[in-house]
């Protein structure tokens, strides 16, 4: 990319001192080309562990029907669609992060973008299990696809927004998956130059025969852009359908026009405190703070405070449209959520989701590594919820009074849920070893105009503005890379 | 302007070494590389090529051959020789009878299937009650005992025999005493066949008793008139009903009949002639009836009487001596008033009382008397069969066994050890008689105690007749051979006595031809055979005979308050008051998982009793619902979870009989609730069903399995109703049918519906609520039974539903129906009741139909919403998406599931299955078809006889079963059909109409007599 003096106000991308290409390559690798170290298997233990869970728990349900979830006559979906939404919204940061972000030209995406990619994948992957689980004969899911058919071709009903959700969810797990292997391939041709042996051989076929030569290089920066432009509409078409599921229906409570900016809003919130939860993790245990640096952190703490806020103002505007509606049905449906018997649920909903992260305005929290993280695992506690009570909340007490029931969860509901998870887990820890977790080359783009060696440099030359570089330096002391003794005496 | 500069990138390219030109050379383009493939060694050397394709080949090839093996076939063998009459695939209808009602019995390929009522039934003109609709279901039951045992072990019927005839002969000898106890019998041939015996065998007698007696009112009679008997009550020619705890659409005496006959001055005819019965319904638990009365009033047990005493007063005009007020102004008010209706309604006013208490039923029969009832509304000359029991006999019975007297006895459809009041006396009676004889179905808690058990047939393999009421006879005729090695319990007798005739068909067919068939015009083998059709001879009715009431009643008012008195609970006791259940009723059927999983009317509990109470002593006991109390009576004690009753008079304590059955077949083995029989107690003579009670809490904790838990309609536009003064001045009250009515605009466009709009019509005012529709539902629909646990987490497949709501009234009479507005309310214990049957609504702009991704919920072009199983993937969309609730998910696979006690589970139950329905695999949604396959029947009947569908052609199931006519069924695009009449009534209504889901299923406003009172 066209490399320009970068002003010295702005934060640096990257921190440290001696980082060169070469460095980068090796600090990144580390994990790829090294044996897993003691927090990994740590980790990985238990991520497995849940992922049996899963098994176990999905077998089950395959074995025994769909009767040993807690489900019922008046609440047919529950801990299964609450876990379907929130792992589809937690997927919605990586592809915000890789095609709008990019679009948008905000590098500071290159050192994160690699991760929220992998874990959209991933989150995807988990939402989909939950897609075919749920139905009550799995071994008939093909009926969902528009495939030609001896039945006199007997076609889906397009009407239907779990078709939409099929189409949806289909096209956003392929556009995904092949914008983040585009990524990859510069990565993984690196590895290959490094490796040997059987290792450099798969690594050779995965990366598709990279050559490194300028015409590569030009249309992987096309593709790049192609697939950013792809990806753009999705980011808002995926959650804007799924939320349909729930508006197109008849149900108070579901049926509201607010859902798809509401669910696309809440969907990056919960996505970027998925990866801030991620991340602040990786960074430690992978040593990759130079790279994953506090400005990282305290942008994603804003857009989570952002989101969040829009999330706040679609949950009044739900409360008002039900009251001013005059319709009985939306009225009781939200005075439920207080007064009903799942008052708790909706009380974690808003509690976690607007009031807590509200305390981010403050920006020694933003730049808080501890309270950031622990606020990113409010964020989706309270997202979860926030499915729940749409769910439970409304379908346990609808229309017909006589048909009110409560919902209990059983284990299976439980483990299938934080089997999930394990699941979810497993995949992101193979994925920190076998591939790199920050996309090298686009760091390294970095490295000549952001990085915080440069900056040093170009005070060093002394043609800047010192108040301007006063206030660089005052920036500075939020990071915990900086060593911040070099300015003092500079 | 040219320039031939050249710019080079590295050294590389200017000195143009081999590697670079070899790298650069894909710089720009990457032709494909035939050249190197056609150059190189792609089609020489070793030729993959032809492997590959061998491979393929081979593999094709033994695919092929692997695929032509026979798939194992399963032949089913056709009749070789045809049966006539049988072709498969077409059910044969059998006449027959149940407990007295003319009957048809469905049969397919020989064994049958449902049973329907007889529309020419005299009693209910067609409605059958659910234990009827269950009765096939027992059939197939496999804890029926299979075979006769003596003393336990399996023998052959003439092994029993001669076993049974030597010591029989032996008592003879003796000159020691028989004693054949059975509930009350009605048919005339077997009565017959047990005189044949007691002349055979003179020591015998015959002791009738019943689980839940009439012989108060019997007695009261003898008493009153000279004339032991059960009258026979007619509902349709009262104008005023007072019911003292009389629950007579239900459990008393004839619930069918008398739902029929009350129904019809309540139902949509009889309102449109401005015409509405009124109902007034004392009683202490709320009862089926009390739910439909208009004014219902709490009354305790111990206050019975002393309104019934108060209400003779105020009509006649006297005061016995010892009259007292009731401590309730509104019931001093109720007495009142409602002796003012009656009194104003003499000739047309009926007052009738559930206590069997002698000296209560015959002040009832001064009162009616003196109201004129007898002759209009009673009728003592044709009077019912139904019951006949004497309690006093039972205890004769059981001195004289204690006394070693009795040296045989023999059990016919009696169970007395479990439901005898006295379990310890009679079990020490039993001990001491040494020949038991028990002609039981099922090892129940008598048989088990039994030395010869001589398994009687069910009822739909045997022949035989009934006569509910005087002059009415019907004929039983078998509709499969038996399934188990049993023998008619008559047949048994008739060996026993050595009898001149060997069958009991020919002596049916002998008392028939000598007695009865006559007296119907019929005569001979070709009379028999009309009979058979018809199923059933009706003499023309005696003249009713008015009786006049001349007997002293001080010493009957004496009587009735030294017992009110007796029964008055002091300090921290409650007056008890024991009942039958709707579903379960005496506990004869208490095997049967159908009627265990029908919900109660009124409580909704499925597969248990239950203690009811009111909110008041809940609160001042600070007991939750579902903890267990020991009630304490009588020196018994049982332990049951309360029940919060909204309606139960405070002080009281209702409890069901006909649970806590301890043998007698898989189901009620697996326990299901508690014995309340030992809680009753003989006094005046009579066994009675009321006592003083002590409870205490035990800590534990039981969810009751209800189909429905919340009570109140919340106001909303589920159910409409109305007074009937509103709805004299405005027939259109309160349905919004006139003017209010807002046309909404639709998005989609209509289904066309060119020949059939199949629609059904539901009159709210005619819906007692009892239930009897569920079970039809069942039978015809295999819809399963998922047992006790899965109720509870509300998982029913009940494709049918009665919904039932509670309003409270406040002060000022208004229905209060929101749950925040209830909870302000002081005096809860005014409360009314509607019933709603809810099933799908078929809407023509169905919800779930546009949900459903695979297209498995369609609509039809009759205006059905259909749903194809074999097409559900199981998203469940459709139901979260059904404003009415009514989509039902197999959560688990019933039929071959073994962690189902299910009846579609069991190889031989399974034979009860109609073979028209199929059943449904787990994952798949179902839900109320509207009885398509008896649409489709119907369609193609009339198509075979080349003519249109007559409109009544075509019957649904639970319509059929409908004693209250409630639910009409029929094409919509034919103006002239019933259900259009009655779609186009002033009070139809359609539930949740906002929604523009144009429901398929009319509602017809409720309406309530209730405008008088509250003066």
């Amino acid at each position: 990319m066209a490399s320009h003096k970068e002003s010295i106000i702005r934060e640096p991308l990257v921190t440290g001192k001696g980082i060169t290409y070469a460095k980068v390559t090796d600090d990144i690798l580390a994990p790829v080309e090294n044996k897993p170290n003691r927090a990994w298997w740590i980790g990985f233990t238990f991520a497995s562990l849940g992922a049996c869970l899963w098994v176990f728990a999905v077998s089950w349900t395959f074995w025994y029907g769909i009767g040993s979830w807690g489900l019922n006559k008046t609440v047919g979906w529950a801990w299964d669609i609450t876990g379907f939404v929130w792992w589809v919204g937690i997927g919605h940061a990586g592809t915000l992060i890789s095609a709008v972000l990019l679009l948008f030209r905000q590098k500071w995406r290159n050192s994160i973008n690699r991760s929220a990619e992998a874990m959209t994948i991933f989150a995807v992957i988990c939402a989909a299990t939950y897609v075919v689980s749920h139905m009550g004969r799995p071994w008939m899911a093909l009926y969902c696809l528009p495939l030609p058919n001896q039945y006199g071709s007997l076609w889906v009903n397009f009407n239907s927004p779990l078709i939409w959700d099929v189409f949806a969810i289909s096209t956003y797990f392929s556009v995904s998956l092949v914008f983040w292997y585009t990524g990859l391939l510069p990565d993984i041709a690196t590895i290959r130059d490094r490796g040997t042996g059987w290792y450099r051989r798969i690594y050779s076929v995965l990366s598709f025969g990279w050559t490194g030569s300028v015409k590569t290089w030009q249309r992987f920066e096309t593709v790049s852009l192609i697939l950013a432009g792809i990806s753009t509409p999705l980011v808002l078409s995926v959650h804007t359908i799924v939320s349909m599921d729930f508006a197109t229906s008849l149900e108070p409570g579901w049926h509201t026009t607010i859902f798809p900016p509401y669910f696309v809003a809440g969907a990056i919130f919960s996505g970027f405190a998925m990866v801030q939860t991620l991340l602040l993790v990786t960074r430690k245990v992978l040593g990759l703070e130079n790279y994953i640096t506090m400005f990282h952190i305290e942008s994603m703490n804003k857009i989570i405070l952002v989101t969040g806020s829009v999330v706040g103002v679609a949950y009044i505007t739900e409360f008002f449209i039900a009251y001013y509606s005059g319709g009985e049905y939306e009225q009781y449906t939200f005075l439920n959520r207080f007064i009903g018997p799942y008052w708790w649920a909706a009380c974690m909903m808003y509690g976690c989701n607007v009031l807590m992260t509200q305390v981010m305005w403050f920006k020694r929290v933003r730049t808080n590594i501890a309270m950031s993280w622990v606020l990113s695992i409010i964020v989706n506690i309270g997202m979860w919820f926030e499915r729940f009570v749409i769910i439970v909340t409304s379908l346990h007490r609808d229309y017909i009074p006589s048909s009110w029931a409560m919902f209990y969860p059983t284990w299976v509901d439980v483990s299938v849920f934080i089997g999930s998870i394990g699941v979810f887990f497993t995949l992101f820890l193979l994925f920190i070893r076998v591939l790199p977790s920050i996309a090298m080359a686009e760091v390294k783009l970095l490295l000549k105009d952001q990085s915080e060696e440069y900056k040093l440099k170009q005070i060093a030359e002394g043609h800047l503005d010192p108040e301007q570089v006063e206030f660089y330096k005052n920036s500075l002391k939020k990071f915990d890379s900086v060593d911040i003794s070099v300015y003092e005496n500079a | 302007m040219d320039s031939n500069k050249k710019y080079w990138k590295g050294l590389e390219e200017l000195n143009k070494t081999p590697e670079f030109v070899e790298k650069n050379k894909h710089e720009f383009a990457e032709p494909i590389p035939i050249e190197d493939v056609l150059s190189g060694d792609g089609l020489l050397g070793k030729t993959p090529r032809r492997d590959f394709l061998k491979a393929v080949g081979f593999g094709v090839g033994a695919v092929t051959l692997a695929a032509c093996q026979k798939v194992p076939v399963h032949k089913s063998i056709p009749y070789l020789i045809k049966p006539e009459e049988v072709t498969p695939g077409v059910a044969n209808y059998y006449s027959s009878t149940y407990e007295g009602h003319a009957i048809l019995v469905k049969t397919r390929e020989g064994r049958p299937i449902k049973v329907e009522g007889n529309p020419n039934d005299l009693l209910a003109k067609g409605g059958l009650s659910a234990q009827a609709q269950s009765s096939v279901l027992d059939l197939y039951d496999v804890s029926r005992v299979q075979a006769p045992l003596v003393n336990g072990e399996g023998k052959a019927w003439n092994e029993v025999d001669d076993y049974v005839k030597l010591e029989l002969a032996k008592i003879q000898d003796s000159g020691k005493k028989i004693a054949i106890i059975s509930s009350s019998i009605s048919s005339p041939s077997t009565l017959a066949v047990i005189a044949d015996f007691i002349t055979a065998h003179p020591t015998a007698k015959h002791i009738m008793y019943d689980a839940v007696s009439y012989t108060g009112i019997i007695q009261a009679n003898q008493n009153s008139f000279g004339k032991a008997v059960l009258p026979h009550y007619n509902f349709d020619k009262a104008d005023v009903i007072v019911s003292f705890g009389a629950d007579f659409l239900s459990t008393w005496i004839s619930g069918e009949e008398f739902t029929r006959q009350y129904v019809s001055n309540r139902n949509n005819k009889s309102l449109q002639s401005k015409k509405m019965s009124r109902h007034i319904q004392f009683e202490t638990g709320m009862s089926l009836t009390g739910t439909n009365a208009d004014v219902r009033i709490p009354l305790k047990p111990s206050e019975e009487g002393v309104a019934l005493i108060n209400l003779y007063n105020a009509i006649t005009g006297t005061t016995l001596p010892g009259t007292k007020k009731l401590a309730d102004n509104a019931a001093n008010n109720a007495i009142t008033i409602a002796a003012k209706e009656l009194a104003a309604a003499k000739g047309k006013a009926l007052v009738v009382a559930g206590s069997n208490d002698v000296a209560t039923q015959t002040l009832v029969n001064a009162i009616n008397a003196a109201l004129g009832s007898y002759g209009t509304t009673i009728d003592l000359d044709n009077n019912s069969n139904q019951y006949k029991g004497n309690d006093a006999d039972l205890a004769a019975f059981i001195g004289d066994a204690k006394k070693g007297d009795i040296a045989a006895v023999l059990f016919l459809d009696a169970n007395p050890v479990y439901d005898y009041y006295n379990t310890k006396e009679i079990t020490e009676a039993l001990a001491k008689v040494p020949l038991k004889i028990s002609f039981n179905t099922s090892l129940d808690e008598t048989a088990a105690l039994a030395t010869v058990v001589a398994p009687n047939h069910h009822y739909l393999e045997s022949w035989g007749d009934d006569s509910a009421i005087a002059g009415y006879y019907t004929v039983m005729q078998p509709t499969i051979n038996p399934v188990y090695n049993t023998r008619q319990a008559e047949e048994s007798l008739l060996i026993w006595s050595s009898s001149a005739t060997k069958t009991y068909y020919d002596y049916v067919r002998n008392n028939w031809d000598k007695n009865i068939l006559a007296m119907g015009g019929l005569s001979g083998q070709k009379g028999w055979e009309t009979l058979l059709q018809t199923g059933f001879v009706h003499v023309a009715a005696k003249t009713a005979g008015a009786y006049s009431f001349s007997k002293d009643l001080n010493a009957v008012a004496q009587t009735i308050l030294t017992q009110s008195t007796s029964l008055v609970a002091g300090d921290k006791a409650y007056e008890l008051h024991l009942y039958q259940s709707s579903a379960i009723r005496d506990g004869k059927h208490a095997n049967n998982p159908w009627l265990q999983e029908l919900p109660d009317p009124v409580s909704k509990v499925t597969w248990d009793n239950f203690a009811a109470m009111s909110l008041t002593d809940l609160k001042a006991l600070n007991l939750q619902e579902g903890d267990v109390i020991t009630i304490d009576a009588n020196g018994t004690s049982i332990a049951l979870p309360v029940l919060l009753q909204p309606g139960q008079a405070e002080g009281t304590i209702s409890v069901a009989v006909g649970y806590g059955r301890a043998k007698g077949g898989a189901v009620i083995e697996s326990g299901i609730g508690k014995n309340a029989y030992p809680l009753y107690s003989f006094r005046n003579g009579t066994v009675q069903g009321s006592a003083v009670a002590k409870i205490s809490a035990t800590g534990d904790q039981i969810i009751l399995a209800q189909t429905q838990t919340h009570h109140s309609y919340e106001g909303r536009n589920v159910i409409r109703d109305a007074s009937f003064t509103e709805y004299k001045k405005n027939p259109y009250v309160n349905s919004g049918k006139d003017g209010e009515h807002k046309d909404y605009k639709s998005l989609w466009e209509n289904y066309d519906r060119p020949t059939y709009n199949w629609v059904m019509a539901i009159d709210l005012n005619a819906c007692t609520g009892c239930g009897a529709c569920v079970v039809a539902c069942n039978a015809e629909n295999n819809v399963p039974v998922v047992g006790r646990d899965e109720v509870r987490r509300r998982r029913e497949m009940h494709w049918i539903r009665i919904d039932r709501y509670y309003t409270f009234n406040d002060e000022q009479g208004k229905g209060v129906t929101e749950e925040h507005e209830i909870d302000k309310l002081k005096n809860i214990n005014n409360v009314s009741v509607v019933h709603q049957p809810m099933l799908c609504q078929h809407c023509d702009h169905a919800p779930c139909e546009t949900v459903c991704p695979v297209l498995a919920t369609v609509h039809s072009s009759e205006g059905l919403n259909h749903m194809a199983y074999n097409r559900c993937v199981g998203t469940r969309y459709c139901a979260n998406n059904c404003p009415f609730k009514v989509r039902r998910f197999n959560w688990f696979n019933y039929w071959n599931d073994s962690r189902f006690e299910n009846y579609l589970a069991e190889q031989h139950t399974q034979l009860v299955l109609n073979p028209d329905v199929v059943t449904r695999f787990r994952g798949v949604m179902e839900k109320c078809s509207m009885c398509i396959q008896r649409i489709q029947a119907g369609k193609l009947q009339a198509k075979m006889e080349k003519r249109p569908v007559k409109d009544g052609d075509i019957k649904v199931a639970c319509q059929q079963t409908c004693s209250a006519n409630a639910i009409v069924f029929g094409n919509g695009n034919d103006p002239e059909s019933e259900v259009s009449k009655a779609l186009r009534s002033e009070r139809t209504y359609y539930v949740l109409e906002e929604l523009n889901v144009q429901p398929g299923i009319g509602y017809q406003v409720k309406v309530r007599n209730t405008n008088e009172l509250e003066a």
